[in-house]
């Protein structure tokens, strides 16, 4: 309501100052300067006009060719014409659809920035006339420079960031929601072809399994175990460090400090050499299988029948169950020591005075953990939990430079998608683009990841909201 | 007795876990010093013993090991982009936690929201952005990269300047000082241990990143290339056999300089991920 109500004033503040401003103002409607001008600003005046021109030029070079073609993605052909006499091949004026569309998003944002600034610019001018008639102070360039370093510091702060955030973050965002309504892929990759609009044709491909398309299938299991993984990722290493911490920081252990160090040694290795390693360390022909094979593990396991018995290796990071269960545990391996430094840090700040009169009380050191120590870690991990669990789902590390190269899968329906059991999303979504070149159905897994994602973030950002006492401490 | 069996049990425990731990590091080490240079898959030390994969590793570059070149152009782009991404997020954090001005909170839960789309996902699009504007298989386009978006990683910073008193900020006021002095001046000074975080923080992206560079510098000329990708690159199939000493080498010396920064940093790290909560 709140929100309404600002927007509604933002246009209402627009008007009144079309309709109250005098001729200068009116004039500025059309030459954007023209208001600085009548009140001696005469350099703001100047680059507002200027402003004005460089974008007239932009739209009229720019933005206009390319928002023409935007409906259409270009239609011609890219030809090449060899002429034998001269030896010199021509290429025609083609249209290029991804550069098309591309500019296209850049040009509708800059259209976008620079209405805000037009309706800025009618506002600041209607403002200067009643300081004038109100017989007010009227900023001199130097002044308005100063205050750049001053009351506006922000807008000087705040400008370089924002265009990187806009370029790098924004537009690829925009971009890639775009890609998702055409036809992009293999056969229609530009310069040498054109892609267009298919409406929601890639969504539907998504949740269709027929013989030819099988990206239902895949998504359904990928997206199943990329669930399954990001909980047992979580989980595990939190209460892991969490119960490492504890046993490390126990008064009977002697020396915490080295013991804490040396796991530390574990993770400050670069996590795609520890990663690559432990996959040759548990490859099909690596260390690992033949020390198995040796201590008589290997024929142990056939026995059982969780080795299938016309191999010779445990197949750690080639079958499908095995493969899943390797991953979580090396992720294991990966985040204990981190989720210890963590919890390290916050069973240092729990509160003493309360396990101590819950000892008092004759609590036992189980019941100390799951009633006081449990709960207070939970309350201010809480939110970096969910954290975690959307920064798992899209854990592309772990899985990608664990398996790529080594896990082939046996399954035709997913292979036909380019899908593994051990794949999640994200990694499903790199191969499909790096070596598919498939980025229509890249870039629709990719808006259905955002949603996941969007859904367990909006929850830890209505939490930090509630939390957020900025100015307790100022 | 019972006492002295819970300790001694206690630590061999420890002890064992410790083992479980390091071993894959160990192996990297003792391999890195192998005579042989394929995967000994019979034996965990290595036959023989030699220098030869560090010896390779610096002195004989080929066409799949450009270790000195890989190194040079990792710590180019790490410093750059730590130095853009530092003043960013200085900027950004002292904006949103001293200054006031209209639409801050909108733009603050903004920022937030983004910055928690993970940027895995909008890598194509990125990848399509740079290459439009000629920028792939540069590595002043991985320096935009890593950088450009980093004013969004603002929330640790501003927390941590939320806690310099305002009192003091006022009486520079009082004496004349503009914003931007009361920046340089004070914040500045004030927040060292958290700009030492951020730098740190943000050297280390390149060093570790697979993902973006692998799609950015897709041009196949290991010059090019930075040291994940390189390393990655040994363990190919076709490659594996000859090179994987040499990777085990190349693992470990990257491993030196990380590792002591990563040690400088982790008490940091607490902080960095409960928000800053844990105020002791």
């Amino acid at each position: 309501m709140n929100k309404l109500k600002s927007i509604g004033n933002y246009f209402k503040d627009f008007g009144t100052a079309i309709v109250k401003g005098d001729i200068w103002v009116k004039l500025s409607l059309f030459i954007m300067g023209a208001g600085y001008i009548a009140r001696k600003q005469v350099i703001n005046g100047l680059i507002m006009i200027a402003l004005q021109a460089v974008f007239a030029v932009m739209c009229v070079f720019y933005a206009a060719p390319n928002l023409a073609k935007f409906g259409t993605l270009g239609t011609v052909q890219f030809e090449q014409v060899f002429d034998p006499l001269t030896l010199i091949s021509t290429v025609n004026d083609y249209d290029n659809s991804f550069l098309i569309l591309l500019n296209s998003i850049i040009s509708l944002f800059i259209i976008v920035a620079f209405i805000l600034v037009y309706i800025a610019n009618v506002k600041t001018v209607y403002r200067l006339q009643r300081n004038k008639e109100e017989g007010l102070h009227i900023n001199t360039f130097r002044e308005d420079i100063k205050a750049l370093f001053n009351e506006k510091f922000h807008i000087t702060l705040l400008t370089l960031p924002c265009i990187g955030v806009v370029l790098m973050n924004i537009i690829p965002i925009l971009v890639l929601v775009a890609i998702a309504f055409t036809n992009y892929d293999q056969q229609h990759m530009p310069p040498s072809a054109l892609f267009t609009w298919v409406g929601f044709k890639n969504f539907k491909s998504l949740f269709t399994t027929s013989v030819t398309v099988t990206f239902g299938y895949s998504f359904g299991k990928v997206l199943v175990w990329t669930l399954e993984w990001a909980f047992l990722a979580t989980f595990t290493t939190f209460i892991g460090g969490i119960l490492m911490a504890q046993f490390i920081n126990n008064k009977n252990t002697k020396w915490p400090k080295m013991w804490r160090t040396l796991f530390m040694v574990a993770i400050a290795v670069p996590q795609f050499v520890t990663l690559l390693l432990v996959r040759n360390f548990f490859a099909d022909s690596g260390i690992v299988n033949t020390i198995c094979a040796n201590i008589g593990l290997t024929d142990f396991l056939k026995d059982v029948g969780l080795v299938s018995e016309h191999l010779t290796y445990i197949p750690f990071l080639t079958n499908p169950s095995w493969a899943k269960v390797m991953i979580v545990i090396i992720n294991i391996w990966v985040g204990i020591p981190y989720q210890m430094l963590v919890a390290t840090g916050v069973l240092m700040n729990i509160p003493t005075d309360q396990i101590e009169s819950a000892r008092i009380d004759g609590a036992n050191r189980l019941q100390i953990f799951v009633k006081i120590t449990m709960p207070y870690v939970l309350f201010i991990t809480g939110p970096s939990l969910i954290t975690d669990f959307v920064k798992n789902i899209n854990n592309f590390n772990v899985i990608y430079l664990l398996t790529q190269d080594v896990y082939v899968t046996q399954d035709q329906l997913l292979a036909n998608s380019h899908a593994k059991e051990i794949d999640l999303l994200v990694t499903w979504l790199f191969r499909l683009t790096n070596e598919y070149y498939n980025y229509k159905m890249a870039s629709v897994i990719g808006i259905l990841v955002f949603i996941i994602c969007a859904a367990f973030t909006l929850v830890t950002f209505t939490q930090m909201i509630k939390g957020n006492r900025e100015e307790d401490f100022q | 007795m019972k006492k002295t069996v819970g300790f001694v049990t206690r630590h061999l425990f420890l002890a064992f876990l410790v083992v479980v731990w390091l071993i894959p590091i160990l192996w990297l080490v003792v391999t890195s010093f192998s005579g042989y240079r394929g995967i000994n898959t019979a034996h965990f030390f290595p036959e023989t013993w030699s220098l030869d994969n560090y010896k390779a590793l610096f002195l004989e570059p080929d066409s799949v090991v450009q270790y000195v070149v890989w190194f040079r152009n990792t710590l180019v782009i790490a410093i750059f982009t730590c130095i853009i991404s530092t003043i960013f997020v200085l900027m950004v954090s002292y904006t949103m936690s001293c200054l006031r001005f209209k639409g801050r909170k909108g733009l603050m839960s903004f920022g937030i929201i983004l910055n928690m789309f993970p940027g895995v996902l909008s890598m194509i699009a990125v990848y399509f952005v740079m290459k439009s504007i000629g920028l792939t298989n540069s590595h002043l386009g991985m320096i935009i990269v890593y950088s450009a978006g980093s004013g969004l990683g603002y929330l640790i910073t501003k927390g941590f300047m939320d806690t310099i008193s305002v009192s003091l900020r006022e009486a520079a006021r009082l004496e004349g000082a503009s914003e931007a002095k009361i920046f340089l001046r004070i914040i500045i000074p004030l927040s060292k241990p958290m700009i030492v975080y951020t730098v740190i923080n943000s050297f280390l992206v390149p060093w570790g990143d697979f993902v973006l560079a692998k799609l950015m510098l897709n041009s196949g000329i290991a010059t090019d290339w930075t040291i994940a990708i390189g390393l990655f690159n040994m363990l190919g199939k076709s490659l594996i056999n000859k090179y994987f000493s040499i990777f085990c080498a190349g693992g470990v010396i990257v491993s030196i300089p990380i590792s002591i920064l990563f040690v400088l940093m982790q008490k940091f790290y607490v902080e960095g991920v409960t928000g800053g909560s844990v105020k002791g």
